[in-house]
């Protein structure tokens, strides 16, 4: 009698235990999602989320449907009310921009709450990729990852073929993408590989690059910056990459000494970098970029790291070339 | 005894302009240059170190001056909310991307803006036919909270590469000093200072008291007034040259007065020499020290200056006006 009781117990318990654990699992897309970043917002149109968004940030303006959805605040300073209002099934947030303490909050607000922690061009095929794990887009995050994958390393052997130009060919690091096959899509995938560097004795060579954000004050894209890989990858250099900060405020001494071959200035928000860029160039009109008339004005598409950033780069590589 | 003091300040700021000139983030040695040596040296530190000579000249001498006028040693150009004012519409110019005057725009929007507030702050102390210091300072109080309220709003607002340009203005900014700028400057700072260093003997009897300035000829509101048009000249020549640099003007007659003694026909003179020798040092340590980076002018002067003004007190006993 006993006996059959404890089985009975032990058969439930079981039961019960494994449903929790599969119960744990997402399955289904969330339907109501909140995106605190204009880079988070872009990726997930990008993936086809659109409809699902129900809050965006101030800032949020790529693509123009985003510009319909309701506004949760900006990026440094998200209305946690406004959010709370939206039920949201899941907020997702950046490490770059977005304030730590939000998540803290949400998480005690019992809302769902994803931080995307990629900040370099490289980290963000894998980022899209974990992203889509939890959003349930596993097939849409793989095929926009794999894109961008597939644009970066044909920009990286561009640059590896341009850096190879004049000295032997270095080895260059190949980093393959640890998830590679899911049970649901064996045989669509390809390994891709991304040429993350070049060789340490490829510096000689090498077409130099200054990217300017703003001209007056002088504000360069330094190191550990979008630009900076861009530049990187299509195997060129960025004499600011020096500095220790990711946007200093940069001498112009210094770009005088260190006289680039192309300078590239990016868009300001609503801004003609041409008339605000006048001064600067004036006072550096002894570099070769500008005696040689490289300068070219981009876009933002490398100031979120989106998938605009591949528009980015090919816009960089038409400049540079 | 005290012209011979005059006379060693003077050539030691001669020495300390030389060498912010010639040493730099990099040492330029003024024979043989090469042509991106004598660039850099005429188009870039030239005019630098020229601008901030200036600044520090119009900040020290406005600072002594309205020391005396409202016979409070705590008073600083700042005080009067002529730098809040400028603070606003410069930000306003910065964060809104105004460049209507091209290089131009920012300097010129902080002028007005000085010139504005100062306007408002005389009308406020304006009373029974003169200018009364303890109205001066409370208007100047009042409408500095007003402006810089305003100022934080604006700034809460703005985009965050419009927030960091602002900041970079506001903590002090030499890296945009050109030929250009230096025309206007040198004008209002010279009549502003030759204003101030004429009326020394008027200054001096207003600081022990408006009756005794009575009896001794001189009419109390009539020197006050013309005082302080020359205080607020040099301050928004200062603030439009180069963004708001504090320090200078509250603590440099007080060093000039330990040095010096409290007679204005010297201090005035010496706290001009001495607060464009301090934000030349300044100036010089903070493009060298993170090179390429450049630090904030006024960081760096508060920095050097705070430390060595606290020694003095300790050391000296007096600090009166």
């Amino acid at each position: 009698m006993i006996k059959t009781i404890v089985n009975i117990i032990s058969i439930v318990t079981i039961f019960v235990m494994a449903n929790m654990a599969f119960a744990g699992q997402t399955v289904s897309t969330p339907t109501r999602i909140v995106s605190l970043a204009p880079s988070i917002t872009e990726i997930l149109f990008a993936m086809g989320l659109g409809d699902n968004i129900v809050g965006v940030t101030s800032f949020c303006d790529q693509p123009e449907a985003a510009k319909a959805k309701k506004k949760i605040g900006g990026m440094s300073n998200p209305s946690l009310e406004a959010v709370v209002l939206l039920k949201p099934d899941i907020v997702v947030m950046t490490t770059d921009g977005n304030p730590k303490e939000f998540e803290l909050r949400l998480r005690t607000l019992n809302i769902r709450t994803y931080v995307f922690t990629a900040r370099r061009i490289k980290e963000l095929p894998k980022g899209i990729r974990e992203l889509g794990v939890e959003l349930g887009a596993r097939g849409k995050a793989n095929a926009l990852a794999q894109e961008i994958e597939i644009a970066l390393s044909k920009s990286g052997s561009r640059g590896k073929e341009h850096g190879d130009r004049g000295q032997g060919s270095g080895g260059s690091r190949v980093v393959k993408n640890p998830e590679l096959f899911t049970p649901l899509e064996v045989g669509r995938v390809v390994p891709p590989r991304i040429l993350t560097g070049q060789a340490p004795h490829s510096e000689l060579n090498k077409t130099k690059v200054l990217f300017i954000v703003w001209p007056e004050p002088l504000i360069v894209a330094g190191r550990k910056t979008a630009m900076d890989d861009a530049i990187t990858l299509l195997g060129y250099q960025n004499i600011a990459s020096g500095a220790k900060s990711t946007y200093p405020k940069y001498s112009l001494e210094e770009v005088i000494r260190q006289a680039p071959d192309v300078i590239c200035i990016g868009k300001g928000s609503g801004m003609d970098m041409r008339a605000v860029s006048q001064g600067i160039l004036k006072r550096l009109k002894t570099v070769p970029a500008v005696k040689n008339g490289k300068i070219c004005y981009l876009s933002d598409s490398l100031y979120r790291l989106g998938p605009r950033v591949i528009e980015g780069i090919e816009e960089l590589a038409e400049c540079l070339k | 005894m005290s012209h011979i003091k005059l006379i060693i300040l003077i050539l030691a700021s001669l020495l300390i302009f030389s060498c912010a000139l010639f040493l730099g983030p990099t040492i330029i040695f003024p024979f043989n240059l090469s042509e991106t040596e004598r660039t850099i040296l005429f188009q870039i530190r030239l005019p630098r170190v020229i601008v901030a000579m200036l600044m520090g000249m119009a900040l020290g001498a406005a600072g002594a001056v309205l020391q005396g006028i409202l016979r409070n040693p705590l008073a600083d150009p700042y005080i009067l909310g002529i730098s809040s004012g400028a603070s606003l519409t410069a930000a306003l110019g910065i964060i809104g991307g105004m460049s209507f005057l091209g290089s131009f725009t920012v300097p010129v929007l902080a002028f007005i803006g000085a010139v504005i507030t100062g306007g408002i702050v005389g009308m406020l102390g304006w009373k029974r036919g003169g200018l009364w210091p303890e109205r001066l300072l409370l208007a100047g109080v009042g409408l500095s909270f007003l402006f810089s309220a305003l100022l934080m709003l604006m700034m809460s607002l703005s985009t965050d590469e419009g927030l960091r340009r602002a900041m970079l203005w506001l903590f002090g900014d030499l890296s945009l000093s050109e030929w250009s700028r230096i025309p206007y400057g040198l004008i209002f700072v010279v009549v502003g200072i030759v204003v101030s260093a004429t009326r020394a003997k008027a200054l001096n009897a207003l600081i022990l008291g408006d009756e005794f300035a009575h009896s001794l000829g001189f009419s109390p509101q009539r020197e006050r007034s013309i005082l302080f048009l020359s205080v607020g000249l040099l301050t928004a020549a200062s603030v439009s040259l180069g963004g708001m640099i504090g320090f200078i003007g509250l603590l440099i007659p007080h060093i000039m007065r330990f040095f010096m003694g409290g007679d204005s026909r010297m201090l005035i003179p010496a706290s001009a020499i001495g607060g464009g020798a301090l934000l030349c040092i300044a100036d010089l340590v903070s493009r060298s020290v993170l090179s390429p980076m450049e630090l904030p002018a006024g960081v760096v002067t508060a920095i050097i200056g705070a430390p060595y003004f606290l020694y003095l007190l300790r050391r000296k006993d007096v600090l009166s006006v």
